[in-house]
């Protein structure tokens, strides 16, 4: 496994078990990245391009109230952009490359991202009619379906690395259950009964090696502890109660989302991120939100709704009073590092739409559509390949979270987040229209008040 | 009763407005204390706020000579009333200063140091906001009755900014509100709290919010006569702990609430099952809120 590979593994979803030296990691990765670079000078001009312009542009912009209000690049060209960028990435085989890198050019596909992009691809196809992506969901679930390990785990790493896919597989329960989120989707489209068989037999993987309380650990834990952004399995876990009809899954989620409900503290904030070496990032922030909110609206939890509401309002009146959230945070939403996280942007950006549909609360959308413009601003709109389109596991791109790189999970969840944007913005101006719809008799009423 | 007016900038046409009505009204301020116009921060703001065009359109009018008519030189139409000084008009509250012969001080901020010692040495009973920073404490303590804001949505269902905009898509009746500035936004006690119903079907949003601050200026002489001559109290807001604040309307929601205003249906509210469904899962949920003052 190479260095670069194993970091970028334990940054997303990693499952290593054994502690590491995170300094010394972090030289070898940046040391194995800059010979990458030496391989492919064509790289050296889009790379100092880019450094380039996210220096001028942190340095000379200015956010205020007033800050990504209006409508500057249209959503439907964004989205397309962010999808194309998921399409180029995706290898020959069907799986989805993690990152393409300034310093070494895309990576291997990586099990984990390419099952939670399925849906991804499902959605756009439906929304555009895009039969191409489509077909690369089909392509991405038959190769996620050759991956399976006979106990029903997937493996964790990107393929082809050492404890990712191949002899030397380690199951993870984090990957299994971002892959069990892509299957489910796959089966709702096809019907096909060998994925629903596959998606069953990670489920009952998740469920048997459940802990008691309701968390995952040991081996299949990235660091054999339990993590509260496990929550996204538990969403997982849901998706498949429904799907199947089997209560076992549903209880293994309610299960999880009561262990992550004991974690909520009084400011919002939800402990148990528990990444030892790594500082809570946004985008593990905005897992446990996501995880908790989708399983809650799934299982009918409120006080589920209502923890990740509470978390993800003190995230909007950050970014609402700020016009930016920080790429990390402390403990009770202290303050933290103060590049952008962008993929946990996108997230909060699906968490508050979301909310904005459960609740009604316009705050919630007004917020997004904000969100959403600041990152469409900040999509590449000229490039090579990996570049155009991507959105950046950083802002500015030397920022601590995948420093360099444009990650497929961040064009995931941006990419689900224009197109809730688009159902629930059309949506509520319909029903906006029926409610407040003018019949003959009000309207001279409601001007007469006027 | 010693009157200070706190603007956004000298330029500040509410802020121009306010001053030279109260000073009819024989209020003469002791003192305005003003952030800059031409600081970088204030302009992205602006720029931000109205555009590119507007912003400029503004400037030229302020600045240019003289020589344009009245109407091109104000931007607000209803404060026409507010800014005609004989032949000309109030261009900037040091315009109405130098008529009133009162001082005008600016700051970098309206919490800083200065902007405290300079408030405490005119030692104000009551102090207006048109404008500017959240204020503190520090400021807050100075004049002896509190600070004055006019906020252009009912008060508690609407606080912070955008508030006519949130009042139209939240189905809130129109409203301005007087209320004594504390440390929350939009949270202080009230004073008056009116139904605004002079909105009409051929308004804009821009139009709505000019004709809602022309109100709103006249609440607030009407507000200063009856504290000074003791005639109003206030009232403490009920929900002042509910964090029930809006913000920045995206254009698109706009758009939406434009319509509405546009179409003439402004008297129909949001349903009960609406409201009981969101206070339900939602637990920051007002029953509409947002906040800001004249800018609000």
């Amino acid at each position: 496994m190479r260095a670069d590979e194993r970091s970028q593994t334990q940054m997303n979803s990693p499952e290593s078990s054994s502690s590491r030296n995170f300094m010394t990691t972090r030289t070898v990765r940046a040391l194995t990245e800059a010979a990458g670079l030496l391989r492919a000078p064509q790289r050296i001009v889009p790379l100092f391009s880019k450094l380039a312009s996210d220096g001028l542009r942190t340095t000379f912009e200015h956010r205020h109230l007033y800050s990504y209000v209006a409508t500057t690049i249209p959503t439907a060209d964004a989205l397309r952009s962010a999808v194309n960028w998921i399409l180029d990435a995706q290898r020959p085989g069907g799986g989805i490359a993690a990152y393409y890198s300034f310093l070494t050019g895309y990576s291997d596909s990586y099990p984990e991202v390419t099952g939670y992009i399925i849906p991804t691809l499902f959605d756009f196809g439906r929304l555009t009619g895009d039969l191409v992506a489509r077909h690369a969901a089909y392509l991405a679930t038959d190769w996620l379906l050759s991956l399976q390990m006979p106990s029903g785990a997937f493996p964790g790493g990107l393929h082809g690395s050492d404890t990712g896919p191949g002899n030397n597989a380690q199951p993870s329960v984090f990957n299994t259950g971002q892959i069990l989120q892509g299957l489910v989707r796959a089966h709702t489209e096809t019907r096909n009964a060998k994925i629903l068989k596959s998606a069953v037999a990670a489920g009952d993987w998740l469920a048997a090696i459940q802990q008691a309380d309701g968390s995952w650990t040991g081996p299949a834990a990235y660091q054999g502890t339990a993590h509260t952004y496990y929550s996204m399995v538990s969403w997982a876990l849901a998706q498949l109660a429904t799907e199947s009809g089997h209560a076992r899954y549903a209880a293994a989620a309610d299960r999880n989302i009561d262990w992550v409900l004991a974690q909520v503290q009084p400011s919002g904030w939800i402990d148990g991120i528990n990444l030892r070496g790594h500082p809570a990032y946004l985008h593990f922030i905005a897992y446990v939100i996501q995880g908790m909110l989708e399983c809650g609206i799934l299982r009918q939890r409120d006080e589920a709704i209502q923890a990740a509401a509470k978390a993800a309002w003190v995230l909007l009146r950050k970014f609402e009073t700020h016009k930016r959230l920080l790429g990390t945070y402390e403990p009770d939403f202290r303050g933290g590092q103060r590049f952008a996280c962008l993929t946990g942007n996108a997230q909060m950006s699906c968490a508050w739409l979301r909310l904005f549909e459960v609740t009604g609360d316009l705050r919630y959308l007004n917020a997004a559509l904000k969100m959403n413009e600041m990152l469409k601003q900040l999509l590449p709109a000229k490039g090579r390949r990996g570049v155009v389109g991507g959105v950046a596991g950083s802002y500015p791109i030397w920022g601590a979270y995948q420093p360099m790189r444009f990650i497929s999970w961040g064009c995931k969840f941006l990419a689900d987040a224009l197109m809730l944007e688009q159902r629930l913005t059309r949506k509520f101006e319909a029903e906006f229209e029926a409610k407040f719809e003018v019949k003959p008799e009000t309207k001279s009423e409601a001007s007469g008040c006027a | 009763m010693r009157v200070v007016i706190l603007c956004s900038s000298p330029y500040s046409e509410a802020g121009c407005a306010l001053t030279a009505r109260l000073a009819q009204l024989g209020y003469i301020p002791v003192g305005a204390l003003t952030l800059p116009s031409w600081d970088r921060r204030t302009l992205l703001r602006k720029v931000g706020q109205w555009g590119l065009h507007d912003s400029l359109h503004y400037a030229v009018a302020k600045l240019s000579p003289r020589k344009s008519t009245i109407q091109k030189q104000i931007r607000n139409p209803y404060l026409e009333s507010a800014l005609r000084h004989g032949d000309g008009v109030f261009r900037s509250v040091r315009d109405v200063a130098r008529t009133y012969m009162f001082p005008v001080v600016a700051c970098s901020a309206q919490n800083s140091p200065r902007a405290v010692a300079q408030l405490k040495q005119w030692s104000p009973d009551l102090a207006i906001f048109t404008g500017g920073d959240i204020l503190r404490d520090e400021v807050l303590n100075v004049p002896r009755l509190g600070i004055l804001n006019a906020h252009l949505a009912l008060l508690p269902e609407i606080r912070g900014m955008s508030s006519p905009e949130w009042s139209l898509l939240c189905g809130v009746p129109l409203g301005i509100t007087i209320h004594l500035m504390d440390s929350g936004i939009d949270t202080g006690p009230i004073l008056l709290r009116r139904e605004f119903a002079g909105a009409n079907d051929r308004d804009s949003l821009a139009g709505l919010r000019n004709k809602m601050i022309a109100e709103g200026i006249e609440l607030i002489a009407q507000a200063v006569a009856g504290l000074d001559r003791g005639t109003i109290s206030s009232v403490t807001q009920a929900d002042r702990e509910k964090d029930s604040q809006f913000f920045v309307m995206h254009e698109q929601l706009k758009a939406v609430a434009t319509r509405r205003l546009t179409e003439g249906r402004l008297t129909e509210g949001r349903s009960k099952n609406d409201r009981s469904k969101n206070d339900r899962l939602n637990p920051v949920a007002g029953k509409c809120d947002g906040s800001g003052g004249f800018n609000g």
